[in-house]
């Protein structure tokens, strides 16, 4: 579509959805900007972080302007939605703290950890504690605490990247059972729905195991053959999401 | 087992939240929780100091925390408007809480709104069969 026709289209649009606030129109402006939301994403690409995820940080971004377009006022949609949208994408960063240089030493002992938790996890049926971890790893508790706490703040990719090409590979279906498919129980709260459907598969059933089957975060690990590291930053992702999405609903 | 009471008190703004989080991680990783405990404490304390932002009119949030004779307990404070609409019951939210902490409360004291949650530290086998004569 050449950009005149956009531009028309758009407007047209968002005339339509104040008319008759259809969300089946608020979805067409979304697909029809999604574009634009790539490419603003493209740009944040080298920081350690899933192009996919990005464009799901920017579409939050995108959603967020649609909504708070005001058609009297003269100035493209694109033009008012980029700043909406960018900041979304800076903000993802900020709140991950992605701009701190997790020291070498931290990173290696960060990975050791990680090793050590699915081992001892599976040694005692049930997570360590750490003092059992400090113990099995040689080093100090405020040393284990450290670690930890940068692995929080480290980016996914440097520390949990994949070993194989796994990481977005469709689960393992004879562990996963029907469960993931029951998801009533989270489109109860209706207005949570449209934000839970844009989560990928994976992060949706981490979601209704924790918050709904009250299984554990090793439990979970095991179940979908993560480890409990990813798991944890995966909820603490997933609740971010969701918290702004919902931002001012009642609902949350 | 000694009691321990740890007292942070943070400016009522989204990006101080992770000042608590961090804070009460810290506190139950030196209490013998295991990890995917301290993990759920930590996003409850978010969870709970979010809701408590949302309704605040006051300028700062305080969390207590403290150990009890079979876990932690965290107390969230903060200045609202009606302590009713803190956390519907109904809300995700809510059912968050409940699948992170072992108990949840919410109180009022002296025209502030309290958040209280409570964590049970696990029996760990190891020491069970342990150190006692």
């Amino acid at each position: 579509m050449i950009n005149e026709d956009r531009r028309a289209h758009t407007k047209q649009l968002f005339l339509r959805l104040r008319d008759t606030g259809d969300p089946h129109v608020r979805d067409e402006l979304a697909q029809l900007h999604l574009p634009l939301v790539e490419y603003l994403a493209k740009r944040f690409k080298d920081r350690g972080e899933p192009l996919d995820d990005l464009i799901q940080v920017g579409s939050v971004g995108l959603l967020k302007a649609i909504d708070r377009f005001d058609l009297d006022r003269e100035v493209e949609f694109s033009t008012y939605a980029t700043p909406t949208i960018v900041g979304e994408l800076k903000r993802y960063f900020r709140d991950k703290g992605w701009a701190i240089r997790v020291p070498r030493r931290l990173q290696e002992l960060s990975l050791r950890l990680n090793k050590l938790v699915a081992q001892l996890t599976q040694d005692l049926g049930r997570a360590p504690t750490v003092p059992e971890l400090a113990k099995a790893a040689g080093v100090s508790e405020d040393e284990v605490l450290e670690a930890l706490e940068s692995g929080q703040a480290y980016s996914t990719t440097s520390l949990d990247a994949p070993s194989g090409d796994d990481e977005d590979a469709p689960m393992r279906g004879d562990r996963i059972g029907e469960e993931d498919l029951r998801l009533d129980n989270l489109e109860y709260f209706a207005s949570l729905a449209p934000l839970i459907e844009q989560l990928p598969e994976r992060e949706r059933t981490i979601l209704y195991l924790r918050f709904f089957k009250g299984m554990t975060q090793s439990k979970i690990a095991d179940h979908i053959g993560i480890s409990q590291m990813h798991v944890s930053r995966l909820l603490t992702r997933i609740l971010e999401f969701l918290r702004e999405g919902m931002e001012g609903s009642a609902d949350f | 087992m000694p009691f321990d009471l740890v007292t942070v008190t943070v400016p009522a703004t989204a990006n101080h939240l992770a000042v608590l989080r961090t804070a009460v991680g810290g506190f139950a990783a030196r209490d013998q929780f295991t990890l995917d405990q301290v993990d759920d404490l930590r996003m409850a304390v978010e969870e709970a100091a979010v809701q408590l932002l949302r309704h605040s009119r006051g300028d700062r949030i305080s969390m207590d925390v403290e150990t009890t004779d079979n876990g932690v307990e965290v107390r969230l404070t903060g200045n609202v408007a009606d302590d009713d609409s803190v956390i519907d019951e109904s809300s995700f939210s809510w059912t968050i809480l409940r699948a992170l902490a072992d108990a949840i409360r919410i109180e009022s004291n002296q025209g502030e709104t309290v958040i209280v949650l409570s964590k049970n530290r696990l029996v760990l086998d190891d020491e069970a069969t342990g150190e006692l004569p």
